[in-house]
């Protein structure tokens, strides 16, 4: 048991020494990195949006009446 | 209103100032767990982003710096997850190898490759209790566990990385 103890503190510190330590100042303002992925995904269209204009692309082109009942209820 | 409550609704500007004031958080939070500045500048960069998008979701009666924490970690966490053992290996700095230096990093290599081989979830413990060693209360509210699992996923990756260093005939001093 405490031989365990002994092996799982010598692996610890081992991991220890086996990773240098990270700066962790951050180098630069990430701010307009922020600002242009918000920019960018608020005009992606979402793919069920394309996958509900396509449906309705197909529904009109087999069923061309449909066109006037969309015409009735806009 | 106050800053939180204003991004909340959504203000930019809100928003803004609070990505400014906790950006330096995220990133020291983040390269802890992931050990590379540029991939730690884009997580975090990805962290401000969802916690926009999930601006609706947080209470601001809470702790915002704890709500980003736990996002960035899953971040991270899912990172981990899509990278390959080889790629995350730490650079030994230039210079004249001795053969002792030589052995040492041959060593230190084999216990990197060895915990990076380690489940994520346990890799993120055992990185952030022992090479950081950060209290336990924090990791547990990162992951979103409790002090205890946080303990029994450090104890789990100790032993793994026991067994397989013992495989590799390696026995740490």
């Amino acid at each position: 048991m405490n031989m365990d103890k002994d092996n799982d503190r010598q692996i610890r510190d081992a991991l220890k020494r086996s990773f240098s330590p990270v700066n962790t100042e951050l180098r630069r303002d990430l701010w307009p990195d922020v600002l242009r992925k918000l920019d960018a995904s608020s005009v992606r269209v979402p793919w069920y949006d394309w996958a509900l204009g396509g449906l309705s692309a197909v529904a009109f082109l087999v069923f061309p009446q449909l066109v006037l009942v969309f015409a009735y209820h806009l | 209103m106050d800053l939180l409550q204003r991004f909340a609704l959504g203000e930019i500007d809100a928003f803004e100032t609070l990505a400014r004031q906790f950006q330096g958080e995220i990133y020291a939070w983040t390269v802890r767990i992931v050990r590379d500045p540029g991939t730690a500048e884009d997580l975090t960069v990805e962290t401000l982003w969802r916690i926009y998008r999930a601006r609706q979701q947080f209470r601001p009666d809470s702790n915002f710096g704890a709500w980003a924490r736990r996002i960035a970690t899953n971040l991270a966490l899912d990172h981990l997850r899509h990278t390959r053992p080889e790629q995350v290996l730490e650079v030994e700095p230039a210079g004249a190898p001795q053969p002792d230096r030589l052995v040492a990093r041959e060593m230190r290599e084999k216990i990197q490759q060895a915990f990076h081989r380690l489940p994520p979830k346990l890799q993120v413990a055992a990185t952030l209790a022992l090479v950081e060693e950060l209290p336990y209360e924090q990791i547990a509210e990162a992951l979103g566990i409790s002090v205890g699992a946080v303990k029994v996923r450090v104890f789990r990756a100790v032993r793994i990385l026991r067994s397989r260093l013992s495989q590799l005939g390696i026995k740490p001093e």
